[in-house]
């Protein structure tokens, strides 16, 4: 921004240029405000006689009159289309106030939910370990509610302010899969998870791509998962999971990405289960898996 | 374009015996993995994947699909919308003719809605305005910028959005919700116009209308003034921000001209017009 300041006083202009746009004092987002201070250095008055003279003279009137904020200078119109502009973003702050508040609540449980699930990996029986977080899922729903409401008063608008709650959102979704994951064995689906959230109205619906970003988050947790299971003795784990992560990511071969967030995760997605073959592949050439029989030839022979 | 990464990750992950073509068809997909399935029959494990879980990824693959490939449709639709209204503003800076030039930037910006605008419409369907808003933007935010460029041209007044949108009504269906042009994109456009307003100003002074170059000055005020007090309140207002420099720039710009004419007023006339010395004043720091 220095450099716009010192084009203008380069341009041999008045070197009380910082008093022509007292708003920036008080507007210290933009980095005009950095004109206040122009150092004398720069400031070369080479007509210094000339320029004071004609500065009482008429035709630089107008500008002072309208620092003074003597002259209404815009056309009433242009002042009107503008006042309407501060209103109604005015307005949608509010609102974006207030979606960010229910997702701050959001986001409080999520993190509750998530230090319960964590006890999963110390091996602790699986109802103790889901209790809690089955309680909150009820909490979430509700918020969700709210947050539906509220986007009730600007109809179409869901993603306008999208982004506000998308990454809340999309950890949601991965710890609903792993709990049903924990409890089923199968994957959560987007219509199911959208029951367990009230998101399934016309308005207000789960996005496909954050669901789906969701389940990336759950595959991050399953090597973990793994590799404590096994230290608990649990041995048989390997094998269900990686058929689990195996068949996910089959499943996500299947959509066409475009170089995105999602494609990201997705191939984070492809690490996970490769860590989690190797753990089953460990355990295997030492005899330690479970039901170790001639179909799981099948699996193992492929890496 | 899509095919490209789902090829790739088949190709690095050697495991699958399944051979993913990535076409866009879901449904020719599932009849791939069914042959698939038959001929495979060495390792039956491993394809009996669970169907629940690939019969919900088919449909997210169609959704996924028909969302980009309309995305693509609508950036491409975009693409033209921006070539197009630059070809207008382009003319209207042009110094001959300039009655005559202005009307045919004027029919030339009528075909732009027309012809370019409401192939977006098409695109869209009425849906989807907030959510591909990134893939159109630009165009949009073009087309703004043309359109109040021209209506200063002929009127010296600001071209208000709510007029802007009355004359896009009718390239919609009145069964489906129009398209209409947001504040976001009309505040960006307008950010954008100061700048040919700059163009425009030094132009007119070399050709001796320094009347206009007076209402250029006073109408680019207004225009950063009244934009000072909104922008703080835009959502995502991090580009409209830069773009507030560069107009304080250009509105600099545009007032030490219009300075360098008051002061040498005099010597002006007396250099004549084709002199561009006077304008020494205004060097081009930043071209």
């Amino acid at each position: 921004m220095k450099s716009a300041f010192r084009n203008a006083v380069a341009l041999r202009t008045l070197p009380h240029y910082h008093f022509i746009n007292p708003h920036f004092h008080s507007l210290p987002r933009f980095s005009v405000a950095a004109v206040s201070s122009p150092p004398s250095s720069l400031v070369s008055p080479s007509k210094p006689e000339t320029f004071r003279f004609r500065r009482r003279s008429s035709p630089l009137r107008v500008r002072y009159s309208s620092m003074t904020g003597g002259e209404t200078d815009a056309p009433a119109s242009m002042e009107k289309q503008f006042e309407d502009f501060r209103v109604k973003l005015d307005e949608a702050g509010s609102l974006r106030e207030r979606i960010r508040a229910v997702v701050n609540e959001i986001e409080s449980i999520t993190r509750l939910m998530h230090a319960s699930l964590l006890h999963v990996h110390q091996s602790r029986p699986l109802s103790e370990v889901l209790e809690k977080p089955k309680a909150q899922v009820d909490g979430l729903k509700e918020l969700y509610g709210r947050l539906a409401e509220v986007l009730c008063e600007c109809p179409g608008e869901y993603y306008r302010f999208h982004n506000d709650w998308r990454s809340e959102t999309q950890t949601v979704v991965s710890l609903l899969a792993f709990m049903h994951w924990l409890e089923t064995g199968k994957l959560l689906m987007h219509t199911e998870a959208e029951e367990k959230l009230g998101m399934n109205q016309a308005e207000f619906a789960l996005d496909i791509e954050d669901y789906l970003i969701g389940l990336c988050f759950l595959s991050n947790e399953m090597p973990r998962y793994v590799v404590n299971q096994v230290l608990a003795g649990n041995y048989d784990c390997p094998r269900k999971v990686l058929r689990f992560l195996t068949d996910l990511h089959a499943a996500f071969r299947m959509l066409n990405l475009r170089n995105d967030f999602l494609r990201k995760k997705f191939d984070s997605l492809k690490y996970d289960l490769k860590r989690v073959e190797e753990v089953y592949y460990d355990m295997k050439i030492r005899h330690l898996a479970n039901g170790d029989s001639a179909e799981d030839n099948g699996t193992q022979g492929q890496s | 374009m899509f095919h490209a990464p789902a090829l790739r990750s088949w190709i690095s992950s050697s495991r699958s015996p399944i051979i993913m073509a990535s076409k866009s068809k879901t449904h020719r997909l599932h009849q791939l993995s069914g042959t698939a399935l038959q001929s495979i029959a060495k390792r039956p494990r491993t394809i009996t994947t669970e169907s629940y879980m690939k019969d919900a990824f088919a449909n997210y693959a169609g959704y996924l699909n028909e969302l980009n490939e309309k995305r693509e449709r609508v950036v491409k639709s975009s693409r033209d919308i921006t070539i197009n209204s630059k070809k207008v503003i382009f003319q209207v800076h042009s110094r001959d003719n300039k009655e005559e030039v202005l009307k045919k930037a004027e029919a030339d910006l009528e075909a732009v809605k027309d012809q370019y605008i409401s192939r977006l419409v098409k695109e869209l369907q009425g849906t989807d305005f907030w959510k591909l808003r990134r893939a159109y933007s630009p165009g949009v935010q073009e087309y703004v910028e043309a359109a109040t460029f021209c209506k200063f041209c002929r009127t010296g007044t600001l071209l208000d959005l709510e007029e802007l949108n009355a004359g896009l009504l009718p390239l919609s269906d009145p069964a489906i919700e129009p398209l209409q042009i947001n504040v976001f994109d009309y505040l960006l456009g307008l950010a954008d116009l100061t700048g040919e307003l700059m163009r425009l100003a030094i132009g007119r002074i070399s050709d001796g209308e320094l009347e206009f170059a007076e209402k250029i000055c006073r109408f680019s005020r207004d225009i950063y003034r009244e934009l000072t007090l909104v922008v703080p309140l835009m959502d995502n207002n991090s580009d409209m921000k830069t773009k507030m420099d560069t107009m304080l720039q250009s509105v600099l710009k545009i007032e030490n001209a219009c300075l360098s004419v008051h002061v040498r007023g005099s010597e002006y006339t007396l250099l004549g017009s084709s002199d561009p010395s006077f304008l020494m004043g205004v060097p081009d720091m930043q071209s």
